[in-house]
């Protein structure tokens, strides 16, 4: 196999052949302070527009070394789509929804030109864009929020749910089910403008709701997603998602994206044989608030365990240190482990 | 009465939100007294949703209609009591702190506080500093609950810690803090009271706070 971060990350995808190092990659957001002086685009032009998008993206390759290029780096692309009031941000803020149109889980009127609103065509052009630049090269990943993520922004998430936990099955069934079509489109389109790989992102997290939620209402909807999925998807799921692996690990998706919460050698022995891992480093107490060895031991964890692709755990909290970043790149560069007789390790 | 008691707590425990108010005035009709049931059915109710949210026997949506169901059962009760003021537990202001819009958790807390005796009031979100402080000297809480989900809105609970100590407010209340990126450390770190993990942790933290 050529050895380059295209390969390392689509092989890795599979579980397949595996090159000299872990590939190293951001399902989620890498955006920071540092990479946006780097490159010299910030919030909120890099949410709104293509060019922007795509150069901050593509600056997490060619700048701290990423394997990976993914330009979406806000939660709220559809849902601004959809006719929810968003709050773009800035430096410091990531966008968020501000009004909910469906709290009364009213039907959702998705737009028959829904690809085409701003918030949708931003990222498409901006992966076209990359692929322009970088195909063949680095792994293009493209996001699209599922069904569950988007009834939180339509229908307030306190709201759905409230709707859940008094078992309004037909009311939630309903929303998510309008909301199906939306995350199957986005998906294709964006494997049609470039992408290689696109990410699941629902948010049924621990945090929120229980395995049995998501066995419930969501396994049967992502079944559904991804045999219509044009491409290999990554989902991804936030918290400490332990006691619902072996569910992921029947949605169909390629990979999970995890996070530090969940021990790697326990998510390796558990599903993968199944499915492809990437993760895991801490967030807010390693990539914010640690130290570049505090980054790399973690990432040498993950990469000793057997995760297939090293990253953070999800989007960074904007003031990471960008030498934080880099350490994960030179914890993989470093390869993988060898055993006692100097053999690499499986 | 133990009968009656039973059926409101587990009425409670179970989400029965729309039978709740009918049990709760069978229970009155019956000559139950009011201190009862709110202590020992529908305090007590809420304590045991809250460990078992804790331990990851449910999760927000169950605990959402448990808050809900306790709340319809507290409003049949409430215009019953006399001298509601003297009967609280301590005052809390919660609120989530300033650049951040997520609720659930402050929202869920704030239940649970309400539902354990607590007088609550909730700022919101997006509560700046001065705002904030200016709450504190106007209403006096015993306990000040910050809630972050996000690691940009986080340094946000050290500025008003400090700023308690900048106005001399410090000692006159305490600080509990909460949200998924906050940790004991980053709590001691930054010089707050407490850190609850969940919403029941929050409650005991507050119980603690408020001992006369």
């Amino acid at each position: 196999m050529k050895i380059n971060s295209y390969n390392l990350v689509m092989s890795a995808m599979f579980g397949g052949r595996r090159g000299l190092r872990p590939p190293v990659g951001n399902p989620t957001s890498i955006a920071c302070h540092g990479l946006m002086d780097r490159s010299g685009v910030s919030f909120p032009e890099a949410h709104l527009h293509s060019q922007a998008m795509a150069e901050l993206a593509i600056a997490g390759h060619e700048i701290l070394g990423f394997d990976t290029v993914m330009p979406e780096y806000s939660v709220v692309q559809e849902a601004a789509a959809l006719g929810a009031q968003v709050d773009w941000g800035g430096r410091d803020k990531m966008p968020d929804v501000k009004g909910f149109p469906n709290g009364d889980f009213s039907d959702i009127s998705v737009p028959a030109d829904f690809l085409e609103k701003p918030s949708c065509r931003v990222v498409l052009d901006a992966i076209s864009t990359i692929r322009r630049h970088v195909g063949g090269r680095a792994a293009i990943i493209g996001k699209v929020m599922g069904p569950w993520t988007m009834s939180y922004h339509m229908a307030g998430t306190q709201n759905f749910l409230l709707a859940v936990g008094m078992g309004e099955k037909e009311k939630v069934g309903r929303m998510l089910r309008q909301l199906v079509p939306v995350t199957i489109a986005f998906i294709n389109a964006q494997f049609s403008a470039g992408a290689d790989i696109v990410v699941l992102a629902d948010h049924a997290t621990r945090n929120l709701v229980g395995p049995y939620h998501y066995e419930e209402y969501l396994l049967p909807i992502h079944q559904e997603i991804t045999a219509q999925a044009g491409g290999p998807l990554i989902l991804h799921v936030c918290g400490n998602c332990s006691d619902r692996l072996e569910l992921f690990a029947q949605s169909g998706v390629d990979c999970y994206h995890f996070e530090w919460q969940v021990d790697s050698k326990e998510a390796v022995r558990r599903v993968g044989d199944r499915i492809s891992l990437v993760g895991n480093i801490n967030n807010p107490q390693a990539l914010l608030q640690g130290t570049p060895e505090d980054v790399y031991k973690q990432a040498r964890y993950a990469i000793e365990a057997g995760v297939n692709i090293i990253g953070p755990e999800c989007a960074i909290p904007l003031s990471t240190p960008v030498e934080n970043l880099r350490a994960i790149v030179e914890a993989a560069e470093e390869g993988y482990p060898v055993s006692k007789e100097g053999t690499v390790q499986p | 009465m133990a009968g009656h008691i039973d059926a409101i707590r587990d009425a409670v425990i179970g989400g029965k939100h729309g039978d709740i108010k009918a049990i709760v005035q069978e229970a009155l009709n019956a000559g139950v007294d009011a201190d009862a049931i709110i202590n020992d059915a529908l305090i007590s109710a809420m304590d045991i949703v809250g460990k078992n949210f804790g331990s990851g026997k449910i999760f927000v949506p169950e605990m959402l209609v448990a808050a809900v169901t306790m709340k319809n059962g507290l409003d049949v009760v409430k215009p019953l009591l006399a001298g509601e003021e003297s009967r609280s537990r301590g005052t809390v202001i919660m609120a989530t702190v300033q650049g951040d819009l997520h609720d659930i958790g402050k929202n869920l807390v704030t239940m649970m506080l309400e539902g354990a005796g607590f007088k609550v009031i909730d700022l919101g979100v997006d509560l700046s500093v001065e705002r904030l402080l200016d709450k504190v000297k106007e209403i006096k809480p015993d306990v000040l609950g910050l809630s972050a989900l996000l690691t940009t809105t986080m340094p946000e609970m050290k500025k008003v810690v400090e700023e308690l100590v900048n106005q001399g407010l410090r000692k006159d209340v305490k600080v509990m803090i909460g949200g998924a990126p906050v940790d004991r450390v980053f709590a001691e770190k930054i010089g707050a009271d407490g850190f609850g993990a969940n919403a029941a942790e929050a409650v005991e933290l507050a119980r603690r706070f408020s001992v006369k």
